[in-house]
């Protein structure tokens, strides 16, 4: 889906201060510019003529969103939008009707990845691929996307390796073979799970074996494979995680379970360290590269060429 | 004499209650964004449905606060097929009712915590639930309670709001039952002065034992909305819901 126009939901009050005011409106300035426009914001000049403000009103107006991380301001250079931060909020925006609320979190997709409306449809055809039903030992996300294939793995006997929510407990690894069909959807959720599997530390996790097989969420992914995740790149930090202890190779089928508007076609220099391989959404299976058949046998490599 | 604020006893409580606390699958060990469960919890939940008020309901209504010390009073409710009220964390999407007859029983665990109740939970619109059965048991959790039932030290105050929400349907009365689960580190043997929205409980249920207080003056409950503006429920869906009912203007 091509990153149309989008207004900046959020209103601003008539009282609020003048700073406030502009940065709203640079903020749907930025939200409606193109992808593809890497170019810096215009002037400051320009800037104060086009919202007839001071250069004080501007500057604090752009500080702020430098703090919260949509602009960027190169010594010299200009001010430029980040992208990620922009793709960010354009599928925040999207996601309102097609989100499922969080359990604590409800709809503040600041703080997790969401489940969808069609989820159930995206979760089938990540079943239905070779790499699914050939793998034993599964990561998958702490993200509500994917609890249904969490289920799906502990009823299908797989092993999967699940990170606490954040990474702020490590671990948890759970065994389908030892979780009763009565506890299966039980140990299925971020509630559940650490009553049914061992938790573990960094370094335990050398002793799980091989991951066969990523399974994660996201903010946003591109069509070309990037994974964009919610700010803090667990996933980025996790997967570093398992390659350095050598339980995942760089060519580890990587699959994304996202809303339909959650794929964004125009190029993004996500700062993503796997290559997604596979995205499956509620509408159909994207097949970015093929861990068997795919000529680019290293697309970790691939992707550092692109950063 | 040394003067113990409350915040004191909040802090002493929460380090003994790091030992035996389990924590919470968002918010890990941070006490202030969550009740947690606790080791037996079990034990209280066993004693809860041993409680006058549960066994006598008749065709009154249960209420239980989204605290993770009572899940597994949940699982037993719906393994015991008794449908109950329970709001969704922070009180940010209103009151649902769990019928546990909708509920396949591999599901009982699942439905029983908070990422699982919302696929078997109905909405009750405010104007819905005011046409029920008044409540005769409501369960919460908490940070402390006091030897008189003052519950004190998390803060939030979503339990008294949803007394007060339910007091203004008409929903509670001389008859409702208010039981607090908390280990027995979480209980003060002291008077605590109590305000005037607080809900002084009735029992205090712990894995060791279940302690009755009398609570046979406590003043029907209210909203008090000069209180309101500026807080944490300013915004939910249920005030304006509840300020239609009332015939009161939006805030």
């Amino acid at each position: 889906m091509a990153l149309a126009s989008t207004g900046e939901s959020e209103a601003v009050a008539d009282d609020a201060p003048l700073y406030e005011k502009v940065r709203h409106r640079l903020t749907t300035l930025v939200l409606e510019r193109s992808l593809s426009d890497a170019s810096p914001l215009p002037t400051e000049p320009r800037l104060m003529e086009m919202f007839g403000v001071s250069r004080g009103t501007l500057r604090r107006a752009i500080d702020e969103m430098v703090r919260d991380g949509l602009l960027s301001a190169e010594q010299g250079r200009g001010t430029f939008v980040n992208q990620e931060e922009r793709v960010r909020r354009v599928v925040w925006e999207r996601l309102r009707d097609a989100a499922r609320p969080d359990s604590r979190f409800d709809l503040d997709l600041h703080d997790f990845v969401p489940d969808f409306n069609g989820g159930e449809e995206a979760t089938k055809r990540v079943v239905a691929l070779t790499e699914w039903k050939s793998a034993g030992t599964i990561f998958c996300a702490p993200d509500n996307s994917v609890e249904r294939l969490r289920l799906a793995a502990i009823r299908a006997g797989k092993k999967i390796l699940v990170p606490t929510y954040g990474l702020r407990r490590g671990f948890v690894h759970l065994d389908g073979n030892k979780i009763d069909e009565a506890d299966a959807k039980h140990a299925a959720t971020l509630d559940g799970m650490e009553k049914y599997g061992r938790r573990l530390g960094p370094g335990d996790l050398r002793n799980v074996g091989a991951i066969d097989l990523l399974v994660t969420g996201a903010t946003a992914v591109t069509s070309d494979g990037r994974h964009i995740g919610g700010g803090q790149r667990y996933l980025a930090l996790e997967w570093m995680m398992m390659l350095q202890l050598g339980i995942v190779h760089s060519n580890v089928p990587v699959v994304a379970v996202v809303h339909e508007c959650q794929v964004v076609d125009e190029m993004v220099e996500a700062q993503a360290d796997c290559l997604l391989s596979h995205i499956a959404t509620n509408a159909r299976m994207i097949d970015v590269w093929s861990p068997a058949t795919d000529s680019h046998s290293n697309p970790a490599k691939k992707l550092r060429r692109v950063r | 004499m040394t003067i113990t604020t409350t915040d004191d006893y909040r802090e002493r409580i929460w380090a003994e209650l790091a030992k035996v606390a389990r924590p919470d699958s968002r918010f890990h060990w941070d006490f202030s964004s969550f009740i947690c469960d606790f080791e037996g919890s079990e034990k209280c939940a066993d004693r809860v449905l041993e409680l006058d008020a549960f066994k006598n309901r008749g065709d009154r209504q249960v209420f239980i606060t989204p605290d993770n010390c009572l899940e597994d009073l949940r699982y037993k409710m719906i393994k015991a097929g008794v449908p109950f009220v329970m709001t969704t964390y922070g009180i940010i999407r209103g009151f649902y009712r769990l019928d546990p007859a909708k509920i396949p029983a591999s599901d009982h665990r699942y439905a029983a915590t908070l990422d699982g109740f919302d696929r078997y939970a109905e909405h009750l619109p405010l104007a819905t639930l005011k046409c029920s059965r008044p409540f005769a048991l409501l369960v919460t959790g908490g940070s402390a309670v006091s030897s008189n039932g003052v519950r004190f030290g998390k803060g939030h105050g979503y339990f008294d709001f949803e007394w007060a929400v339910l007091s203004e349907l008409g929903l509670t009365d001389q008859f409702s039952v208010v039981a607090d689960v908390v280990h027995d580190c979480q209980f003060v043997n002291e008077v605590m002065p109590a305000e005037r929205h607080d809900v002084a409980v009735d029992w205090v249920v712990t894995p060791t034992r279940a302690m009755h207080i009398d609570q046979s003056n406590r003043q029907r409950g209210r909203v008090y909305w000069e209180m309101v503006p500026g807080t944490e429920f300013e915004h939910l869906g249920i005030v304006a819901e509840l300020r239609e009912i009332l015939g009161l203007k939006p805030l």
